[in-house]
């Protein structure tokens, strides 16, 4: 009950603007008493909130706190689904693993993992993917497509479009896709998608996307070994960024994406992929499991593979490391 | 035994070789290459275990993959052996990381919710379950091998 309470009250907030509402129509809306509202408005102060009440007229948001907080996350989140079943921890081990068990307990699609910190971030084959400080986004977002099995790897380049898509309308910053879906700011690493799939026969159980993005660090925030490697979406911007704002505008984006995609296919997601996407057409190496492969990048196929056309003919990459260049 | 590589490479050498006819024993594994009148290679290989998948390289092509399809069918002892397949092409991955081992081998007990090993493709990892109880009898892939849709991935004794 609690949660519903507050999340109807920062719906209030966010549809007031800069108005004040009275405490008698926020008792009305949310069906509790004066005391309660009153209550509730100390909490949201808690968490950072500015709050402005005057006799009267009532309450006004006026600041919004920079800390990631669900609420922070729910205020002004626009999407009908995604997100929309929000798990907020101050400190998660891994946001995917704790997806992975809501996933395993009937989590409805849309569910979304976030973590401010995560102690044993992840990236793909158990690599360690640097989150410990409050600086990132770090989240799972939980899928359950009705598409046959073969097909949902095309989900992972939604995903990096509509993360694309998402930071340039939350931050204004152009990134780019390293094929299949790495996103770059000026070559260097800034958002790491990882996507995990449970399956039963040929029916998909749930997709799990694994996002994390580099928001708030500086260059002193990264390990040595990542310093020449990683960039932030703040160094690009010269400027703080909003987390919740990135999260609230990637969720959106993913959500129009994927309704476009289930409606129409994957060719409205391949050409868009295509206009984000480094060094088509331009010569790039493939490190796969199965030796290195050098040519031009034609672009991708029907299924998200990438066509590269080799001294031996154009061959087609499923899994590989890609080095521009 | 023999593995697909080196299996492959004895085709090769035999196909552009004079001889018209191989056969290899060794530890109850047998392997028999024939060549017909026509010049194309046949393979058989008979293992206690099971039957390795053997993939003719192109150059025997497509004749010797007709050929290769009866090894291909188990024999009787095996008919009961439930193959797991890929449901998607990808890399197989033995382990979830290069350090652990593998989720799976020969003579691994399983259930149906057994994680056996993964199937990637542009980054989406497919973890694959048995989907029955019994027991690895055989892993026909490699890890880090592209699979493809259908290829049967790990042969298991159904209990």
């Amino acid at each position: 009950m609690r949660s519903t309470l507050r999340k109807d009250l920062i719906e209030l907030f966010s549809q007031a603007g800069n108005e004040f509402i009275s405490g008698q129509k926020i008792s009305d809306a949310l069906g509790c008493s004066r005391t309660a509202v009153w209550k509730h408005i100390e909490e949201l102060r808690k968490e950072g909130y500015e709050v402005e009440a005057v006799r009267r007229k009532g309450y006004r948001l006026i600041k919004k706190p920079g800390k990631l907080s669900e609420s922070e996350i729910r205020f002004g989140l626009k999407t009908e689904v995604m997100g929309q079943h929000l798990i907020y921890h101050d400190v998660l081990s891994s946001t995917q693993k704790t997806a992975h068990e809501l996933a395993n307990n009937n989590a409805p699609e849309g569910t979304l993992v976030v973590a401010d910190k995560q102690t044993a971030g992840r990236g793909r084959m158990s690599r360690v993917w640097h989150s410990q400080e409050g600086n990132g986004v770090w989240m799972s977002l939980i899928l359950r497509p009705d598409i046959p099995l073969q097909k949902t790897p095309q989900l992972t380049l939604l995903a990096a479009v509509a993360v694309v898509q998402g930071i340039e309308e939350a931050a204004g910053i152009q990134t780019d896709i390293k094929w299949p879906n790495d996103i770059l700011i000026n070559g260097k690493k800034t958002v790491g998608i990882l996507t995990e799939m449970q399956a039963e026969e040929d029916r998909v159980r749930s997709v799990i996307i694994g996002i994390g993005i580099n928001v708030n660090q500086q260059p002193n925030d990264f390990p040595d070994e990542l310093k020449d490697i990683a960039t932030s979406l703040s160094q690009a911007a010269g400027e703080k960024i909003d987390r919740a704002g990135v999260i609230q505008h990637i969720l959106l984006c993913f959500e129009k994406r994927y309704r476009d995609y289930m409606t129409h296919g994957f060719t409205p997601i391949k050409l868009l992929w295509e206009s984000y996407a480094l060094g088509i057409g331009t010569n790039m190496r493939a490190r796969t499991l199965n030796g290195t492969f050098y040519g031009k990048a034609l672009g991708i196929d029907d299924e998200g593979v990438l066509l590269l056309e080799t001294n031996e003919g154009i061959k087609k990459i499923y899994s590989a490391d890609i080095e521009l260049g | 035994m023999l593995n697909i590589k080196e299996i492959h490479e004895l085709i090769k050498a035999i196909d552009e070789s004079t001889i018209d006819e191989f056969v290899y024993e060794n530890e109850g594994v047998s392997l028999k290459l024939k060549k017909h009148e026509a010049g194309t290679v046949q393979v058989m290989q008979q293992a206690p275990a099971a039957p390795v998948q053997a993939q003719a390289p192109q150059a025997v092509q497509p004749q010797a993959q007709q050929a290769a399809a009866p090894a291909q069918e188990a024999p009787k002892q095996d008919e009961n052996l439930h193959k797991i397949t890929s449901p998607m092409v990808g890399t197989f991955y033995a382990s979830s990381s290069p350090e652990a081992g593998p989720y799976v081998t020969a003579g691994s007990k399983v259930n149906e919710n057994t994680v056996v090993c993964i199937v990637e493709a542009m980054k989406l990892f497919n973890e694959i379950e048995a989907e029955v109880k019994g027991e690895i009898v055989e892993v026909l892939v490699e890890n880090g091998q592209l699979v493809e849709y259908g290829q049967p991935l790990f042969l298991v004794k159904a209990e």
